[in-house]
């Protein structure tokens, strides 16, 4: 299906190259789009990192949704006493998500 | 209209019509006939039926019902059907082209407006053709500083991954692309890749505006790509399977929505933040950032983007469908099919059928189809719906209500299928 979106996509960009009119082109075409201004430094601009403590619990936490799967998948074969040592698991976790969003809260130390 | 062609003359127009056809018919016979005789004399062709086989012959089975029913009914059953038309690729287009123009209807009387109206007579319905048309013939502009490769590539890769999101969704029972057994693990490692194609269009753009919208993209989906992992658990719990087809037949009796409502609320709200739909729409905000991540789209390949954007709005309404709202499970309401057309009947002088394979639909699987678009396209209205009620929400408040709210309505619902689980409400023993 991939493959296949790939196959039958790929030439509507080529028929639509062949079709489109390309008209000469002018220094001001091609620069990338601010507002009509001639834009002024690199596109590729710095940005905030005060949002970046959240990309860094996604790694981990991410990783810990997708093992909770693998429980979850498999309790109707586990037995009830299974379930205890996966609560004390959650709690840890819940211990660690609580301190990693108090500590991305704190926008001062970003 | 004047303005569009001024110049423009039926009779001419039909005139070169005729122009077109008679050197079609032209070209046709001055190549195609004698490819007929060379066939004729220099292939042996085989004998069937006592009868040797001639392009003629050929051509009359085309026309007749008994030989060409069962190719084409060969033909559903491969998986080039299954990728092109049916529960893949045409199908869920078809939807996507129909959610385009109720969306723009719907938001239109939503805002005492009239919405597309000329194109097509009829309220406008030919819009997204005309529209379609127009994309395919614009000039695509690309930054001169752009990383042309992936930038070139990037809208392509999205329609596939929006593709290959479709293919998991099962729609009838049996007609599903990819039967995987590890189902709701390949849609989220589907989803997975949504995040990095927006990062890297807008990083090969080399422009400010999408790569603001790109970085907010990532963000956004990242953060909320744990809730919608963590709200979908509770159905895994009650099932024990991964498999979307046995998911959504086990809800043959009722559908998960009645015993988890709170995974189904979260999963639908981490939808609308995955499928960056208002009021989650800040990687594409067009009142800040011009159209954030699209920026530097043009021609063709945003309307690349639009189409793989409505494709993976069809296969998240058809995942919330297939989990929580029982997917194709539904009272039969299509009809069973007359015995008298499998028969066959007689029409005078001629006799028409048996037709051995008539039935190119089973009824079960019509019914299934009826039932899985109806829910789909439910579902797909109230994702349409906060378009025209919210405003955005900033983005310290969607990383707030992400990571903190909706983790905590995930694990309540993930309580509440242990506790149905443990109370022997559900699963073994209990209602199923």
């Amino acid at each position: 299906m991939f493959a296949f979106g790939i196959a039958a996509m790929a030439p509507a960009l080529i028929i639509s190259r062949m079709v489109s009119p390309r008209k000469r082109s002018n220094p001001v075409k091609f620069l990338p789009m601010e507002c009509g201004q001639v834009p002024s430094g690199e596109g590729r601009t710095h940005f905030m990192m005060q949002y970046y403590p959240y990309i860094l619990m996604f790694v981990v936490f991410d990783v810990m949704a997708i093992f909770l799967y693998a429980w979850g998948s498999a309790l109707l074969e586990l037995p009830k006493s299974a379930t205890l040592p996966m609560m004390g698991f959650l709690a840890i976790m819940f211990g660690a998500m609580a301190f990693a969003l108090y500590q991305s809260g704190r926008r001062r130390i970003w | 209209m004047s303005a569009i062609a001024p110049k423009f003359k039926l009779s001419e127009f039909i005139k070169s019509l005729l122009d077109n056809a008679f050197w079609a018919v032209l070209l046709a016979s001055l190549i195609g006939l004698p490819i007929i005789q060379i066939v004729l004399f220099y292939i042996e062709m085989p004998v069937i039926d006592g009868e040797l086989l001639t392009p003629f012959l050929a051509l009359t089975w085309l026309a007749d019902p008994t030989r060409s029913l069962p190719i084409l009914k060969a033909f559903m059953a491969t998986d080039m059907f299954r990728v092109m038309a049916f529960p893949g690729f045409g199908f869920a287009a078809l939807i996507a082209a129909g959610t385009i123009f109720i969306e723009r209807k719907m938001l239109a009387k939503l805002q005492l407006r009239v919405g597309p109206f000329y194109c097509g007579k009829i309220e406008g319905i030919l819009q997204l053709a005309g529209d379609g048309l127009k994309l395919i013939s614009k000039e695509i502009i690309i930054p001169a500083k752009a990383d042309k490769p992936i930038f070139w590539a990037a809208p392509v890769i999205f329609v596939a991954t929006a593709a290959a999101f479709v293919a998991l969704i099962p729609v009838a029972p049996g007609w599903v692309v990819a039967d995987i057994d590890l189902g709701l693990l390949g849609v989220f490692a589907v989803i997975g890749f949504f995040p990095i194609i927006t990062i890297l269009s807008a990083w090969s753009a080399n422009s400010k505006f999408p790569f603001i919208g790109g970085i907010r993209a990532l963000f956004q989906m990242v953060s909320f790509e744990i809730p919608l992992i963590l709200s979908l658990l509770g159905v895994v719990i009650l099932t024990g399977t991964l498999n979307l087809s046995e998911i959504a037949a086990s809800q043959s009796s009722f559908p998960w929505i009645v015993f988890l409502p709170v995974g189904a609320i979260v999963f639908f709200i981490t939808m609308l933040a995955e499928l960056e739909r208002i009021p989650f729409d800040l990687p594409e905000a067009e009142s800040e950032i011009v159209a954030g991540w699209l920026t530097e789209f043009s021609g063709m390949m945003y309307g690349l983007v639009q189409l793989g954007t409505y494709l993976k709005l069809y296969a998240f309404a058809g995942l919330f469908v297939v989990l929580f709202l029982g997917g194709w499970n539904g009272p039969m309401v299509v009809p069973p099919f007359p015995e008298e057309l499998l028969v066959g009947v007689e029409l005078g002088p001629l006799t028409v059928g048996p037709f051995p394979g008539l039935p190119l639909f089973d009824q079960e699987m019509l019914n299934g189809t009826l039932w899985f678009v109806l829910k789909t396209v439910g579902v797909i209205f109230f994702i349409l719906l906060p378009r025209g009620v919210f405003p955005r929400i900033r983005i310290d408040m969607l990383l707030s209500l992400g990571w903190t709210k909706l983790i905590g309505l995930a694990f309540v619902n993930i309580f509440i299928a242990l506790g149905l689980l443990y109370a022997g409400v559900l699963g073994p023993g209990g209602l199923q």
